[in-house]
């Protein structure tokens, strides 16, 4: 057996295989003349199908640091929101207020990244050292403080309407809306195909293991001669990145960046979709995510076969959604398919 | 010339002084025991030596070069390496990845190595792999290999600690209570393993109460005392010494 055999690979080059097989149908769609009609009931699968898509990249950021890590960062959306106003700020044309300074989308996605990655080493090198409840402090901290930067500083963000006039690099070449979703959904799903392929292989490696090592125990993973501190870093910079990385995308699918989009619902939502999944397994995460929102789009549609009004339904199903997550934790605290005794919880 | 020593270290907690003024010095290849009642300041006498904690005064050399205050990952690189009191397993990982983990020069710890899934990272990692095996192997773990480490028993997880520390290699290795809450066969056991480390060349440094054990084992026992080293010497000397006796029973007993 040759040592490329031994080592795991399976799931990360076939998420590689799909996500490339993804972004070529996506690309069809995009460049040729080929279209398709969606049943006018599917836009709203397609439309939280992209939601999902780009979560998805969070939520495995977000993974790396906490699964993987055990880097408790309770702001995630704050890289989400800095990728995406980089991102739309650099590349934005026409913005209604703001501003946009009208350089080609992929600089601007570039930006995203490099912004949220500099926001993530800023937040490590403060905080990475402390104990992991101050981290979690730093970051939910950070979070609400960019929220009001972004909402009261209109001249640069342009306050609560944001940066509109962000280019659509999908929207631009397809004209005709369905053809345009499913083209959006391929290509986005399968960036995120090959963003699991990358933390799939850097987990699998011994990269990986280091980090899992880390949130067992650092004192003795720093007595078998690991720097800590560096991986740390590394770890919390790398899933800051990812999100900034989601935000520069949803920014090029929105058109149109806002505070309204950076709540800290999307902290929540991914929070709950890794624990729901399971922290430490890639794919359990964007599942538990997937269940996380399909959950809220399915109830949307009960509203109508139900009889009472909008406003009930929605605390009903909010207290719906709060006892599924009940039950997960009570009899699957490492959540639906993650390990217990790897993540070291009591079953 | 002395592989390890320490330099008038003092360490204080509080308005306690847990070591005050300690010089010890390990030459290479002793096999070295270091003993004394509760609160004589021994594990942190390890944990500033080993870079845990770092000492308010003195200085640590090894191998003649001044680490006083060094990271843990440092040191253990220039070869020292260190066991816990209360065992301290990565009780989240295998028995096999506790031990691989130890492994020093992996490239594929490093993001672009990992990513590229380089040829240095899997040859290396075949040789890991190999050598973790071994170490289980040896310490008779191999049927637990795939186990998590929260699985084992208070003996089996000393074995393991003492797998991962060898996977490093090291010069000196700084055990302790390598016997605490372990049966007596496997006492035996662990003990044989130290003694053919060190005929193999390995400096090694014993905190340990089990005396009887101990003292059959090392070539130099280190005797400590509120802080202080109180006497040190063969064993059998130290432990008829009248003043290790007082320390042990107590300076008002009769």
């Amino acid at each position: 057996m040759s040592a490329l055999d031994r080592l795991p690979s399976g799931h990360g080059d076939r998420a590689l295989i799909a996500g490339v097989v993804c972004l070529l149908v996506g690309a069809l769609f995009a460049l040729t003349p080929l279209r398709v009609q969606l049943p006018s009931a599917f836009y709203v699968f397609v439309e939280v199908g992209i939601l999902f898509v780009i979560y998805g990249v969070l939520v495995l950021g977000l993974d790396l640091q906490y699964g993987h890590t055990g880097l408790v960062n309770f702001g995630h959306v704050v890289f989400f929101a800095v990728g995406a106003y980089a991102t739309a700020m650099l590349s934005a044309q026409d913005t209604f207020a703001g501003i946009g300074l009208g350089y080609p989308w992929p600089l601007g996605l570039a930006a995203g990244v490099i912004a949220a990655a500099i926001l993530g080493a800023a937040v490590s090198l403060t905080s990475i050292r402390l104990r992991g409840d101050f981290l979690a402090i730093v970051t939910l901290a950070t979070a609400e403080i960019f929220h009001s930067v972004f909402v009261n500083f209109d001249n640069i963000f342009g306050g609560n309407v944001g940066i509109l006039g962000v280019p659509r690099p999908i929207a631009a070449l397809v004209t005709d809306s369905d053809t345009r979703l499913v083209a959006t959904l391929l290509v986005l799903g399968g960036v995120t195909l090959l963003t699991l392929a990358i933390v799939t292989r850097l987990t699998e490696a011994p990269y990986g293991r280091v980090l899992r090592a880390i949130r067992a125990d650092e004192l003795v993973t720093r007595s078998v001669g690991k720097s800590t501190i560096t991986y740390k870093t590394q770890a919390f910079v790398y899933g800051a990145a990812l999100a900034g990385f989601a935000g520069g995308l949803f920014a090029l699918y929105n058109g149109a960046v806002a505070p309204g989009f950076f709540t800290i619902q999307v902290t929540v939502t991914v929070w709950i979709g890794m624990l729901l999944g399971g922290a430490a397994n890639h794919r359990a995460v964007l599942a538990g995510l997937a269940i996380i929102m399909g959950l809220r789009l399915v109830s949307r549609f009960a509203l109508d076969v139900t009889p009472v009004s909008g406003d009930v339904f929605a605390s009903i199903r909010l207290i719906v959604v709060g006892l599924i997550l009940v039950a997960v934790i009570r009899y699957r605290p490492a959540g639906i398919w993650g390990d217990p005794q790897e993540l070291g919880v009591d079953q | 010339m002395s592989l390890l020593s320490a330099d008038g270290l003092v360490k204080e907690f509080g308005g306690l002084r847990a070591i005050d003024g300690l010089s010890v010095s390990i030459d290479e290849g002793e096999l070295v025991g270091v003993m004394g009642p509760n609160g004589a300041g021994k594990s942190t006498f390890f944990n500033c030596v080993s870079g845990v904690i770092q000492p308010d005064d003195g200085t640590v050399s090894l191998n003649g070069t001044d680490v006083t205050g060094d990271a843990p990952e440092s040191l253990a690189h220039r070869g020292l390496v260190r066991t816990f009191q209360n065992t301290r397993e990565l009780e989240t990982m295998t028995v096999r990845d506790n031990v691989r983990l130890a492994a020093p020069d992996q490239p594929g710890e490093r993001t672009l190595p990992a990513l590229l899934r380089s040829g240095s990272m899997q040859e290396r990692e075949e040789a890991v792999r190999e050598r973790a095996d071994e170490l289980i192997e040896m310490f008779e773990l191999d049927h637990l290999a795939d186990e998590y480490s929260s699985n084992l028993s208070g003996g089996q997880r000393k074995l393991l600690e003492l797998a991962r520390t060898l996977m490093l290699d090291p010069d000196i290795l700084l055990l302790d209570e390598p016997f605490a809450g372990v049966n007596p066969t496997l006492t035996g056991e662990i003990a044989d393993h130290v003694r053919d480390l060190n005929n193999d060349g390995m400096t090694v440094v014993i905190i340990e109460h089990e005396l009887e054990t101990l003292t059959e084992l090392v070539d130099r026992l280190v005797v400590l005392q509120q802080g202080q080293l109180l006497v040190e010497g063969e064993p059998e000397a130290v432990l008829e010494d009248e003043r290790v006796i007082e320390a042990y029973l107590g300076g008002d007993a009769e």
